[in-house]
């Protein structure tokens, strides 16, 4: 999400950060949000049927080349997620530090493990 | 020859996805560091029917997934402690917490056993996510190779066990391993490009995916240009709304 930031911040864009916590997204100031979260939040759950119609909606709207890539965006999150969950990896004190601010306001530190650098102790 | 192949795939992939996905997939069938293939591909196996698991459903929806016991319904081709962890690691990774590693790892689980898992794991969730994504059918489990383990150990003296509940590559010792994974020096070694390092096979494995699934490092930072046919803030969305779902602060 500081990412997503940083992008708006580079752009000149101010993207609503709560889009990622579960809302459409049609609000968020990124253009198809909506469509690419159902995609993401479909794939992930291996909902085949859904990820279709999901798909055509990506495809319609911003082309194939444009759904392959979201398709691999969440397929990457969907597996580094996981390591870093596993292994135990914390955020970076810097990153830590310049994602306070949103992660406390979106409520991600009540996240089922707290990655912040105390956690791996 | 591996068992995914984006020829026949519903859509063109881009060239650097359908060379480098086949290759990691095949790679699972292959003996491993501390696995053998058998091993690796029962991992595989065994990630693919969690999600098929009451145990786990059952402690999803628990308060604490440590309270609730019971037995996982597994494939029974590996021990508790293995399945424990793929299924763990597939059901309810964001509630992973130090305690639970370190009573697996303590009971029996080898911390070098336990890291490849992961990283198999990791790499089934993504190849499996990709294809049915772009709307393929995951692929067939590779078939097991023969052969043995490599057992390659990186040496007490290179790894940090204070960074995270599992050990990692120390980025500050100087040694080839250090300069193959963290080339601009400790600066460069950010803690998620550590994560699988103590195991360097595996580390190479999972990002071989990782690259081309997301983007490099640079390739990330840079907003001036856009690498994809999505834009850096629409990656950066599904990113963060897949690790929400996923309850993953990193």
């Amino acid at each position: 999400m500081a990412l997503l930031r940083a992008s708006g911040e580079y752009t000149g864009d101010d993207y609503d950060l709560s889009a990622v916590l579960g809302d459409s997204g049609e609000d968020s100031g990124i253009p198809h949000a909506d469509v690419l979260i159902r995609l993401a939040e479909t794939a992930i759950a291996y909902d085949d049927a859904a990820t279709g119609a999901a798909r055509e909606a990506v495809i319609e709207r911003m082309g194939e080349a444009a759904l392959v890539d979201a398709a691999a965006i969440a397929a990457n999150f969907n597996a580094i997620d996981r390591v870093a969950d596993a292994i135990g990896i914390p955020l970076e004190e810097e990153k830590a530090a310049i994602s306070a601010d949103f992660r406390e306001e979106l409520g991600i530190d009540d996240f089922g493990r707290a990655s912040l650098p105390a956690a791996a102790e | 020859m591996s068992s995914l192949n984006f020829e026949a795939a519903p859509l063109p992939v881009r060239d650097d996805i359908a060379e480098a996905l086949p290759q990691v997939w095949a790679r699972i069938g292959q003996p491993g560091t501390w696995l053998t293939a058998r091993e690796r591909v029962a991992v595989a196996a065994e990630s693919r029917n969690a999600r098929y698991c009451l145990l786990c459903a059952e402690r999803k929806e628990a308060l604490s997934p440590y309270a609730v016991q019971g037995e996982h319904d597994s494939l029974g081709e590996l021990p508790d402690d293995k399945v424990e962890l793929i299924h763990r690691m597939m059901t309810d990774p964001g509630r992973i917490a130090g305690h639970w590693y370190a009573a697996l790892t303590g009971s029996g689980l080898p911390e070098t056993e336990y890291v490849e898992i992961v990283g198999l794991v990791a790499c089934t969730v993504g190849v499996d996510t990709f294809c049915r994504g772009i709307g393929m059918a995951p692929p067939d489990l590779p078939e097991p190779q023969d052969g043995a383990p490599s057992r390659e150990a990186v040496g007490e003296a290179n790894l940090n066990r204070d960074l995270a509940f599992a050990p990692t590559l120390d980025p500050f010792v100087d040694g080839p391993l250090q300069k193959e994974f963290f080339p601009g020096g400790p600066p460069s070694a950010a803690h998620i490009r550590r994560a699988l390092s103590s195991v360097p096979d595996s580390q190479r494995q999972f990002w071989q995916m990782a690259t081309v699934l997301y983007m490099n490092g640079m390739q990330m930072r840079d907003f001036s240009t856009e690498y994809r046919a999505i834009t850096h803030a629409q990656i950066e969305l599904v990113a963060g709304r897949v690790s929400a779902i996923n309850q993953c602060v990193y």
